[in-house]
């Protein structure tokens, strides 16, 4: 055959078609020309021949030809021509199958192509011609999995779409019906399964495997169920259902919709946490997942999150041991699932009563105290550890996480309640407060005979004297035994704190009565401990108010009723922590009398602690126990003291905490309260003889038993030290916001050298500016320079209003409705002001003629007299010029990516700009402008109106386009024109320049309206040039001092970043951010009558 | 005219009303004796301080006071044959509302058959007839109505009456006191200084604790103990106060509480109504506070 030219080709090929069938003929010619612009002469012989071919197969597929033809050119475009041989062979073959399914192949390329990446076309192809059997109701499944083929690549990756096919195979092999409702409703399952595509396939292929005929009813069970499932969950959602099938759970399709209902009845931010409790428990029994999916909407609406968890891990250790209680327990039907729940939901988290107990608190200790969780504390590391025990570093009360000792919500509640009024008590009843120098009330003082004694006997030793920084460390460093002091000092302080609780807040009583007695039942066993250990328990059940006997060895009867009588004494009275300072030092000594030997069983004998007299403390006693006291100092080391009575002594173990009482650490308070005093007042500079540095705390911390007590008995040189520097920080930080920034000068400004600046010109205007770091004005720092605005063409005005003519109108209605409001006396009043004459003479005629007389014959001056004067201040800087909302200005605003190109584009922008085809800020402050002269002049307001701008302190540009006592005039028509965007916005000294005018105008009520596009700046209105905080403070300041003269200031903007500064610049006035910009001539005119109502 | 028809109520000319009982007054510094050297020396008094702290009852117990003194003076130096009348300082009480209108306070016409006659407003009443004149919550009347009372606050001490053209000159025992709450100070509700440069002012606060609880205990007639239990709920509410809280727990409401347990109420329950929920709407705050309540009473 000879060459022929393409077109002659073109031909050739046409006649062929023509004859096979007209159709094809003409399809085959309307494609060839967009066809050979893309294909070279030998490609679009291949491209005709397959066509030819196509119609060529059956009497019908001239159709499939004439489709081939007509989608061709759209095809071509989106692949390389390899690719569209593919595509094209494809349909052949599948036309060779069967021309229906090829038609609705060809239809869908366009569309499906469009998504899925050309290698994979034949693939594509391949999974339709495999689900087509020969069969017409395969051909169905085929064409319907090509039509849907768009939805389908949408949401599936190839991969999964194959898998997909092979299961629709796999069905159609048992039903084309299920195979292809199947179909259907994946359509609806797919889009919202996020990411679990896969898992679901595999999930419907593997029960296809165990039971096809489940297969439709699992389609139909995801698609109900997915929706009610949080969107992010629903992956998990499927894959638990996969794995429950492969536990061989019997019917999951109707699992899942129960599954799903019950989720659907929760929140959508419980999905998460179920699921992921369901996932744990389907390692330990899948069976019992869907019984614990389904109660959760029971379970969760009595019980936390986590409480859920608490008893979920319960119920899998149940589980555990025994399957069918498990199951019932999960099934909410066994009475430990029951109880469990019961107890927790008894319980009381913190997190939930915070608020409340933090007011409570501040109330009982009338000042500003925090309540915080004691795992907070514990993270500072500055000397607490404890993660789960009250306490209180005396500005913050801590609490533990949660109260569940008691069945009941009450009952624990009540728990929590004693556990943080003890904390408040130790504030309210000065625990903290304790000064060496203070008299107790109820014990004579032997604090200052034994410190004088104490020093004496030391200087016979050494020259040694005793440093102390806190009065509680200058109290312990009196006795030998810090640890037993400390005991001592603690329980009784706690006995005082509880019986001034008791007796201040009497409605406590009963709850703290009850918790006394828990506490005192679950005191450790007296009988295993040591002599002296034995006492101090003895003294802590004392406090507690034991009622019962105690067991005491015979040999301490006497001990312990001399104990028993100190302790009463505190508890009896309205006692300070001076007392009980006293009353420890009196224990004290009685207690180190005593060896601390292990007791023999015959030895213990009861002890009434309610029955005894109590013993007055003579004189002698005082003597005594400063002698005991001595002596026990005598030896200077501790550990020689305490050996020297017997070999057999045991070491003293620190006496247990009573549990409600918690952590107490005086000497650490008051260690903590002295470094913040010393941060807060600044002290470091006036050199004072008590300034605590890091190497005294070490060594003060070293030194206190309060630490060791903590458990961290190892006490190395780096716990020190780290703690040390933590309870500096700690300090610190708490005193900084009283202490801002102190003792730094007031630092050089870069840009801004110079001073003071005098206005000599005329109409210029020096102002003071804010430094806030400073905390001081700057005097005549910035000049504002009046000028009025040049004039420009009074159409404009006319032009405005004739635009908006509706908005105009309803504006006008709106503000004459104020009028009568202000002027129109209210008559027919029963009582008012003064008679109304001609209601009188009404009244006359009325009682003349018979008839009965109105009494309302009073009139009264409406009580709102309208004298407002109002100063518009409009911010015409730079940015003004920025066209608004670009999202507005729809397709002819997309900005090329190019950045050549983009700059070209930009300038067409520009030169666009001076024609103005579009509105910029500064235009709409223009438009509002106008509006408002209309409305003012309508009610008689008396107005100004001004611009600012202005670059640097020296030039603040301040425009009249209207003074405030000037009469409306054509020159402000023609000054409104000329209104255009200018330099920075130094908003500071045009607010009080604005002020200033204000205040020489005599008016009830005083506005001043800042219209503005973005934050205060300027060359130099900042500190150093960076902080925007410093024009943002200058601004505030400004609108202070315009509130001090009686000015209402308001602020509206058009920065949709606004709320980042305005709410510091406009901390207490009013201000308004517009979303939309359009809207400002209409708000701002609402606004105003609404300010001014 | 007096018909013998025994009245079911008591009704009296406002210059009239004196109080017959000494009222109740615990002072807790030295406002007597200020309020004294005040009225002697005829300069107007501004009191300041949070609601239902005892301005009020002061302004009547000073009022009783003075009469009582007067009484005695004037017995001395003239016959013995006193009246009732002359036993007590009449007590002229205006609580001020946004519509008090100066006729309000100085008089107006009235339509009577068919003339006219004049009435005398309760200052203008006060101002003849020689005794305190109260304006309590000065702020909340109309600024133009405030101005009114300038030339009576001064050396002049003259009320004109525009509409009859009259200048009326106070009579010696009169006084104008007046009251103001700085609690709720805002750019509306603020005196002008033009106002308030015209007084001395005493500055009132809630009693001490036990102070308070001496006069819960009095006023409610409870004993000292419930007495002590409120004065600490008292105490401990005025805690809150910046807390969340705009006005701590006024004695009245105290006492209000007190009354309430005098007549069976439960402690806990009377606190609760007439304490908690009066001063606070916030639910939080109820709770803290009611768990307050719960630990003082049982």
């Amino acid at each position: 055959m000879e060459e022929l030219t393409p077109l002659q080709h073109k031909e050739t090929v046409y006649e062929e078609l023509h004859q096979i069938a007209p159709g094809a003929g003409e399809e085959f010619a309307k494609a060839w020309l967009s066809m050979s612009l893309v294909l070279k002469t030998d490609q679009l012989d291949v491209w005709a021949n397959v066509g030819i071919r196509i119609a060529r197969q059956s009497v019908r597929s001239w159709e499939v030809a004439a489709q081939y033809y007509k989608t061709s050119p759209s095809i071509v475009t989106l692949m390389p021509f390899n690719r569209f041989e593919e595509w094209a062979r494809a349909g052949e073959s599948i036309c060779e199958d069967s021309s229906t399914v090829a038609t609705c192949y060809l239809i869908s390329s366009p569309l499906v192509l469009k998504k899925l990446r050309a290698r994979h076309v034949a693939e594509w192809a391949t999974m339709g011609q495999r689900l087509y059997k020969g069969t017409w109701k395969s051909s169905t499944l085929a064409c319907k999995f090509f039509e849907n083929s768009p939805q389908l690549t949408e949401n599936l990756e190839i991969k999964n779409l194959d898998s997909f096919v092979s299961f629709l195979e796999y069905i159609s092999r048992r039903s084309y019906d299920v195979a292809t409702d199947c179909l259907n409703l994946s359509l609806d399952i797919f889009p919202i399964l996020g990411e679990a595509d896969e898992e679901f396939i595999a999930l419907a292929s593997s029960t296809a495997e165990t039971g096809w005929r489940q297969v439709k009813n699992l389609f139909d069970a995801t698609a109900r169920s997915l929706p009610r499932i949080q969107a992010g969950q629903r992956h998990r959602f499927i894959t638990l259902a996969d794995r429950l099938r492969a536990s061989e759970i019997s019917n999951v399709p109707g699992t899942m919709l129960d599954m799903s209902h019950a989720l659907s009845e929760l929140s959508a931010d419980y999905h998460e946490p179920v699921l992921a409790m369901s996932e744990d428990l389907l390692l330990h029994e899948p069976q019992a997942v869907p019984e614990f999916i389904k109660t959760t909407p029971q379970t969760l609406g009595r019980v936390s999150v986590s409480q859920l968890e608490q008893w979920y891990i319960e119920g899998v250790g149940i589980l555990k041991q025994n399957h069918e209680g498990g199951l019932a327990y999960f099934r909410l039907e066994s009475s430990t699932a029951q109880g469990m729940l019961e107890s927790l939901s008894a319980s009381v988290e913190f997190d939930r009563v915070q608020e409340l107990m933090q007011m409570y608190c501040q109330a009982l200790a009338g000042s500003d105290i925090e309540v915080a969780a004691s795992t907070e504390l514990a993270e500072k590391r500055i000397g607490w550890f404890s993660t789960d025990t009250p306490t209180t570093e005396g500005t913050t009360v801590y609490v533990p996480n949660v109260a569940d000792r008691y069945p009941t919500k009450d009952e624990n509640f009540d728990l929590f309640k004693v556990i943080s009024t003890h904390q408040v008590a130790r504030l309210e009843f000065g625990s903290f407060h304790f000064l060496f120098d203070l008299p107790a009330t109820q014990f004579s003082n032997l604090r200052h005979e034994l410190e004088k004694r104490v020093l004496e006997a030391n200087d016979t030793h050494d020259d040694k004297t005793i440093e102390w920084v806190t009065d509680v460390q200058r109290l312990f460093n009196l006795v030998s035994d810090r640890q037993l002091a400390l005991d001592l000092f603690t329980l009784l302080e706690g006995g005082r704190l509880d019986s001034r609780v008791v007796t201040e807040y009497l409605g406590m009583r009963r709850s703290y009565e009850k918790v006394q007695e828990d506490a005192l039942n679950s005191r450790p066993n007296i009988k295993e401990m040591t002599a002296r250990e034995t006492l101090v328990e003895f003294l802590v059940r004392v406090t507690l108010r034991s009622s019962s006997n105690v067991a005491i060895p015979q040999e301490y009867h006497f001990e312990a009723e001399r104990l028993a009588s100190i302790a009463k004494k505190i508890l009896l009275h309205r006692t300070t922590v001076e007392d009980t300072a006293e009353a420890m030092l009196r224990a004290y000594a009685i207690l180190s009398k005593i060896p601390n030997r292990e007791i023999e069983d015959e030895e213990w004998h009861d002890i009434d602690t309610g029955e005894q007299e109590d013993y007055e403390i003579t004189a002698e006693d005082d003597e005594n126990t400063i002698e005991q006291i001595l002596q026990g100092m005598g030896g200077n080391l501790p550990e020689q003291s305490s050996e020297t009575e017997t070999t057999d002594d045991k070491e003293y173990e620190p006496s247990q905490d009573v549990d409600y009482r918690g952590d107490f650490k005086p000497e650490m308070v008051q260690l903590l309260e002295q470094l913040r005093l010393q941060q807060g007042d600044g002290s470091s500079e006036s050199g004072d003889p008590q300034q605590i540095t890091q190497e005294m705390l070490q060594e003060l911390i070293s030194n206190s038993v309060e630490m060791e007590a903590s458990g961290n008995g190892d006490g190395t040189e780096d716990m020190t030290a780290e703690l040390a520097e933590n309870m500096l920080k700690e300090a610190q930080m708490s005193s900084q916001p009283t202490n801002p920034n102190r003792g730094q000068g007031p630092l050089s400004h870069i840009d801004e050298e110079g001073g003071e600046i005098d206005s000599e010109e005329p109409q210029t205007f020096a102002y003071d500016e804010w430094d806030f770091r400073a905390d001081d004005y700057k005097p005549r720092w910035c000049l504002v320079r009046e000028k009025v605005m040049p004039e420009g063409d009074p159409a404009y005005y006319g032009q405005t209003l004739a635009d908006y003519s509706a908005l105009v109108n309803q504006i006008r209605r709106q503000f004459e409705l104020l009028v009568p409001e202000m002027f129109r006396r209210q008559r027919k009043l029963e009582d008012g002001e003064e008679i109304d004459i001609d209601d009188v003479i009404e009244a006359m005629v009325d009682i003349k003629t018979g008839a009965s007389p109105s009494d309302k014959l009073y009139w009264r001056r409406n009580k709102v007299q309208r004298d407002v004067a109002v100063v518009f201040l409009m911010d015409t800087s730079a940015s003004t010029a920025e066209a608004i909302d670009e999202s507005r200005r729809g397709e002819e605003w997309d900005a090329p990516d190019d950045p050549v190109e983009y700059m070209t584009w930009l300038r067409t922008r520009r030169s666009e700009g001076v024609r103005r085809s579009y509105k910029r800020i500064i235009d709409l402050e223009k438009e509002a402008c106008v509006m408002l002269i209309n409305a003012l002049e309508s009610i008689g307001d008396v107005y100004g109106i001004y611009a600012f701008s202005g670059y640097g302190r020296e030039n603040v540009e301040f425009y009249t386009v209207k003074d405030i006592d000037q009469p409306f005039a054509d020159n402000v028509k023609k000054r409104i024109d000329r209104i255009s965007p200018l330099h920075a916005t130094r908003m500071g000294p045009a607010i009080r320049h604005a002020t200033a005018k204000l205040d020489s105008h005599d008016a009830k009520t005083k506005l001043l309206f800042l219209i503005s596009d973005g934050r205060p700046q300027d060359r130099g209105y900042s500190r150093e040039g960076v902080e925007k905080e410093y024009a943002v403070h200058d601004t505030k300041r400004a609108f202070d001092e315009a509130r001090a003269k009686n000015v209402i200031p308001f602020c509206l903007t058009v920065d949709k970043n606004g709320h980042d500064y305005l709410a510091a610049m406009c901390q207490d006035i009013g201000y308004e951010i517009l979303d939309d910009i359009l809207q400002l001539p209409h708000r701002l005119l609402y606004l105003y009558r609404r300010l001014t109502m | 005219m007096t018909t013998t028809t025994q009245t079911l109520f008591r009704s009296y000319i406002i210059e009239e009303y004196h109080l017959t009982e000494e009222p109740y007054y615990v002072p807790t510094g030295d406002e007597i004796q200020l309020f004294e050297a005040a009225y002697e020396s005829k300069i107007p008094v501004l009191f300041k301080g949070p609601t239902g702290c005892g301005k009020t009852r002061f302004v009547e117990y000073m009022s009783y006071r003075l009469g009582q003194s007067r009484t005695k003076i004037s017995g001395k130096d003239a016959t013995t044959n006193d009246s009732q009348d002359s036993k007590n300082l009449p007590l002229v009480t205006i609580a001020c509302h946004e519509d008090l209108t100066a006729s309000d306070l100085v008089g107006r016409y009235l339509l009577q058959g068919d003339e006219t006659i004049w009435i005398d407003g309760p200052l203008t009443r006060a101002v003849k007839a020689g005794g305190i004149c109260y304006l309590d919550e000065i702020v909340e009347a109309r600024k133009d109505t405030t101005v009114l009372i300038h030339p009576l606050t001064d050396h002049r001490r003259i009320l004109p009456i525009e509409k009859r053209g009259e200048l009326l000159e106070a009579a010696d025992g009169f006084l104008l006191v007046m009251s103001y709450n700085p609690g709720y100070q805002s750019a509306l509700k603020d005196l002008k200084h033009s106002t308030r440069q015209r007084f001395v002012a005493i500055e009132f606060d809630y009693p001490e604790k036990e102070v308070e609880a001496e006069i819960v205990a009095h006023e409610a007639g409870i004993d000292l103990t419930i007495a002590e239990g409120l004065a600490k709920l008292g105490e401990k509410i005025r805690n809150l106060k910046e807390h969340g809280l705009a006005e701590g727990a006024s004695t009245r409401l105290l006492i209000y509480a007190g009354r309430m347990i005098a007549q069976g109420v439960e402690p806990r329950r009377a606190c609760q109504v007439s304490v908690n929920w009066a001063v606070t709407d916030d639910y939080t705050l109820q709770a803290s506070i009611d768990e307050v309540i719960k630990s003082i009473f049982e």
